[in-house]
């Protein structure tokens, strides 16, 4: 009873909120569909959600300390699913689910979650020190690496890059200084800054001036001449790379597809259509939407995967800025509150537990919704809480499991 | 747990919030302009994205003769089309359709940018059946449509005069503002089909329906529907009666070319060539080889009226005739030394069409009998420049204004600095060019226009194919004393006793002409005929070539005799033409 005393309720009953919202959008969406399969998604996901809700409350009752010690396990439990997906996967157009009787699961869904404890137990483990060595890095960096690289080979490279999201966050609240963050990020911001096709013929200047302005960054703030030689040599040499590759190496129709990545407007009627559908869908619903059921985006079949990756889409047409709002606000709600567990919570496993947590969140939310706006590429990422999808909605209440779990030992250390 | 609290150094919790609170606020911010400041222009999107817009294609305006006899019309076949469907859908529907049908050559190529996808175009009743009666059942997006096609009934003998049509390749035009045309439409290609597309193409209409993206259809909108409007009828000077007579006419076995008009006028009678084409294997969907064929001839869909340079020979004389009365160098009774077959100037031998020598003769003999010499002793007195410039007055070296595609050939009426840029001027040039013969180069168009400037006393008409005469331009400095000898002369070339063109005679008919036998080089000498009919009052002038033909009067002659003689054959042409003359008389 003391536990139960203990809960979070604020942070179970956005949750709560979150997910009843996201079983009748799925209702709406699929309203109209062709496909009974489709139109009974928003049972499926009710009844899912219940099932992960028991789940993530039994995780509250854990004992302190076990998930710590179980830490490697479940670490090694993740990775075995992910090579038995590559090796018994089913899907359509990449191999990313695993069939257990019947259901289906997504073993990278739950992957994300073992992942995020290990790293929390082995930066928990080293000292501030260590971590600031880059034999501590490197060891963090493995641990994310490896389950990355099975999911890239199945393949899902949106889901693969979600596993590094929570790491720097992590690393930073490790106690990892902001300047070798900023050392081990340079090489991905200069074939950032060095990509053409990104800057339309600024990229030299752009690169450039990146190139000048992180040395004199990285040497005034170290002061150390062999560090600073050796990130200008890793920094040419991946923007150089990056040219070299776009220039020599990739086939038109290769520079096509990451232009319309790029530029979805570019084709309009081919890959560029998901995200010009979602813009119409989300933008023809204007302050207060087209109502539930009314979204004619969702109801005459323009958008694509209305229910799943483009169910923000639909929430946007039909309840319009208004309930768009109060989706960011419940997700706003839930971020935060991750951030200030981890911050009031005395023990550094957990702490760092909850950071990851939070970081995946963001990333996730920021990136399935950047999408449906237009202001990040298409990846196939879900939106937690709210995309129809049984592993996605189970992991994300076993993060909230492990937030009101590590909430409930917030004062011990 | 054997960590001390002390050795967690955390960093303050507000960098980490920030950074949320930022993506937050980015997201918030792109909601904001999506939603509240452009969110009318989605809402119009949204509405078009509803509404499908499917096109009505307005029915090509058909081509008539002076008679109002149809030359093109539109034909309906089928095709069998796809809606817009997922790539699964469009794969397994086009594999059925194939194997039902036996036939594997169908357009399968699936592409999300059309919402209909045509699978087989012009497709055979047994297809048309059986989508019909066994597949539409199991596969409900199969579709027959009824399209239209341009269709020539008198294939061969109009082809080069209206052209063919062909799918579009212009991006640009597709792409245009006003969207006229779509990716596999029938565009005017070549000739009137061309020249009058925009006329003939009328305006597509709009059919309004509620539609999902998948294509499917829903709810008629007939209140929003813009009906098609047809293509403008468009009425050519043309005579189906002198133009089939002139290509049954020009052998098969030679390239020629026949263009007749109205002297009056300028109104284009008849214009064909040999060798031609079936326009209609332009628009099918399985004469693939046949236009393969067509196309990588170039001689094929060459228009020899407008468009072949020749060597005008004989029939060029008139020049060098009126030129010489004009500037009083000759009358009709005057007489240079007599023909005796050949003449030198300088080192150089002229010989002429009679071995044996034509005698003692004037103008009009001379003409009659087409003797070199006479002109030979002629150009020797009236000079190059005297010369150039009559030429140039009845319009070589320059179109004639015909307003067809690909457009007509200037010709060429060499200058002094012609030749000097070349081998260099010597006075020989001028005795060849006199006969037509040498550097000049004209087309049967302009050979017809200069026929009928001399016909109809002095007027240089512009040809034309539809619509209303242009102006004529009359000739500066040309007395109808003048040109009432030199038609005197063509029709001695008929009717006197040593004319080259006696096998024109018709009865009942006063018949002008000149004959030509252009030397070239590498091939038989070219046949000419020019001729005009009636002597008194003409109606018709005609201009005829035949590549390799050999003897105008022989040849060409002949040919040009038929396509007079349907020309007068039909009831009422000579009345419609003397109508047509007063009409415009200006």
């Amino acid at each position: 009873m003391r536990l139960f005393r203990e809960l979070d309720f604020l942070l179970l009953a956005a949750t709560l909120v979150t997910v009843l919202l996201g079983v009748t959008m799925i209702y709406s969406a699929a309203f109209h569909s062709d496909s009974t399969a489709v139109q009974n998604a928003w049972d499926k996901q009710a009844k899912f959600a219940f099932f992960a809700l028991a789940v993530s409350l039994a995780i509250v009752y854990i004992p302190d300390k076990v998930i710590y010690s179980i830490a490697h396990p479940l670490y090694l439990f993740g990775l075995l699913s992910l090579l038995a997906v590559l090796a018994w996967g089913t899907g359509d157009d990449a191999a990313r689910w695993l069939r257990l009787g019947p259901l289906r699961l997504q073993p990278s869904e739950l992957a994300k979650i073992t992942t995020i404890i290990a790293l929390a137990r082995y930066l928990s483990d080293c000292t501030t020190e260590r971590i600031n060595k880059p034999r501590g890095f490197l060891g963090a960096l493995c641990i994310s690496l490896v389950p990355m690289a099975l999911i890239v080979r199945q393949p899902d490279l949106g889901t693969a890059i979600s596993f590094g999201a929570p790491l720097f966050p992590m690393l930073y609240w490790a106690g990892m200084r902001k300047l070798f963050i900023f050392l081990v990020v340079s090489p991905i911001i200069s074939v950032i800054c060095s990509f053409e096709p990104l800057w339309q013929g600024a990229a030299p200047y752009i690169f450039a001036t990146f190139i000048i302005g992180s040395t004199a960054f990285i040497h005034l703030l170290l002061g150390r001449l062999w560090v600073t030689i050796t990130m200008i040599a890793v920094n040419l040499s991946a923007g150089l790379i990056t040219v070299y590759l776009w220039d020599h190496f990739l086939r038109q129709y290769q520079k096509d597809r990451i232009m319309t990545f790029l530029d979805p407007e570019s084709d309009r009627l081919g890959s560029g259509w998901n995200i010009i559908q979602s813009k119409i869908a989300i933008g023809s619903g204007g302050l207060t939407g087209k109502g539930f059921l009314g979204g004619t985006q969702t109801k005459y079949e323009f958008l694509p995967a209305a229910h799943t990756d483009f169910i923000f889409s639909v929430i946007g047409e039909e309840l319009g800025f208004v309930g768009a709002l109060v989706v960011l606000a419940l997700f706003f709600f839930i971020i935060t509150r991750a951030l200030q567990i981890g911050a009031m919570v005395k023990n550094r496993f957990y702490s760092l537990i909850a950071i990851g947590l939070a970081s995946m969140l963001t990333f996730h939310v920021f990136v399935n919704i950047g999408m449906t706006i237009g202001v990040m590429p298409v990846t196939g990422l879900p939106l937690p809480f709210l995309s129809s999808g049984g592993s996605s909605l189970l992991s994300n209440l076993v993060a909230i499991g492990l937030l009101l779990h590590i909430y409930t030992y917030r004062h011990e250390y | 747990m054997e960590h001390l609290p002390q050795q967690d150094q955390r960093p303050q919790i507000n960098g980490l919030l920030r950074v949320v609170t930022l993506l937050f606020a980015v997201l918030v911010l792109r909601l904001l302009y999506l939603q509240v400041t452009t969110s009318d222009d989605y809402a119009r999107e949204s509405d078009e994205n509803r509404i499908a817009q499917k096109r009505i294609k307005a029915p090509r305006g058909l081509i008539y003769d002076r008679d109002g006899r149809v030359l093109a019309r539109n034909r309906a076949f089928y095709s069998v089309s796809l809606e817009r469907t997922t790539r699964k859908d469009f794969d397994a529907t086009a594999t059925a359709f194939k194997e039902a049908i036996g036939d594997h050559e169908i357009n399968d190529n699936y592409s999300r940018r059309h919402r209909t996808i045509r699978l087989k175009r012009d497709v055979d009743f047994r297809t048309v059946s059986i989508v019909e009666e066994l597949l539409k059942a199991d596969w409900p997006l199969l579709d027959i449509e009824i399209e239209t096609q341009r269709h020539y009934p008198y294939s061969h003998s109009t082809a080069h005069l209206l052209g063919y049509m062909g799918i579009i390749q212009d991006q640009s035009l597709i792409n245009a503002p006003g969207k006229t045309y779509m990716p596999g439409d029938f565009i005017g290609k070549t000739g009137i089909e061309k020249i009058y597309e925009n006329n003939l193409r009328g305006l597509d209409g709009v059919h309004y329906l509620e539609v999902d993206a998948a294509g499917r259809t829903g709810r008629e909108l007939p209140e929003l529907d813009q009906w098609a409007v047809s293509g403008n009828e468009l009425h050519l000077t043309i005579d189906l009666e002198v133009q089939l007579a002139a290509e049954r006419a020009l052998p098969d076995t030679l390239a020629g070319s026949i263009v007749a008009i109205n002297p009056q006028t300028g109104a284009v009678l008849a214009l064909v060539n040999k060798p031609t084409f079936d326009a209609n294997i332009f628009v099918s969907f399985q004469a693939q080889e046949e236009r393969q064929k067509v196309l990588q001839s170039k001689t094929t869909l060459l228009n020899r009226a407008i468009r072949g340079r020749y060597p005008p020979g004989s029939t060029l004389k008139m020049i060098g005739a009126i030129a010489a009365l004009e500037t009083g160098i000759t009358d009709t009774l005057s007489t240079f030394e007599a023909c005796a077959g050949s003449l030198a100037v300088g080192d150089v031998v002229f010989h002429c069409n009679k071995l044996d020598g034509h005698g003692e003769m004037n103008l009009l003999e001379a003409i009659e009998t087409s003797c070199n010499i006479y002109f030979h002793h002629l150009a020797q007195i009236l000079g190059f420049k005297t010369w150039r410039e009559y030429a140039d007055k009845f319009g070589f070296g320059h179109p004639t204004g015909i307003a067809l595609d690909p457009s007509e050939a200037e010709g060429l009426l060499p200058s002094r600095q012609y030749y000097q840029e070349r081998e260099g001027w010597t006075f020989g040039h001028l005795l060849n060019l006199i006969i037509g013969q040498g550097a000049m180069l004209v087309t049967p168009i302009q050979m017809a226009r200069y026929t009928a400037a001399i016909a109809n006393g002095g007027y240089l008409v512009t040809p034309y194919l539809s619509g209303e005469p242009p102006e004529r331009q009359p000739i500066e400095g040309i007395t109808p004393a003048t040109l009432k000898i030199v038609r005197k002369a063509m029709y001695q070339v008929v009717y006197g006793n040593r004319g080259t063109g006696r096998r024109v005679q018709i009865d009942g008919i006063a018949i002008a002409a000149k004959t030509g036998t252009a030397q070239v080089p590498n091939r038989n000498n070219d046949a000419w005929f020019v001729a005009f009919a009636p002597y008194e009052n003409p109606t018709i002038a005609i201009a005829a070539v035949i590549e390799g033909g050999g003897g105008g009067g022989a040849v060409a002659g002949p040919i040009v005799r038929q396509v007079i003689e349907a020309y007068f054959k039909q009831s009422g042409t000579a009345d419609q033409a003397a109508t047509d003359t007063l009409l415009t008389a200006h």
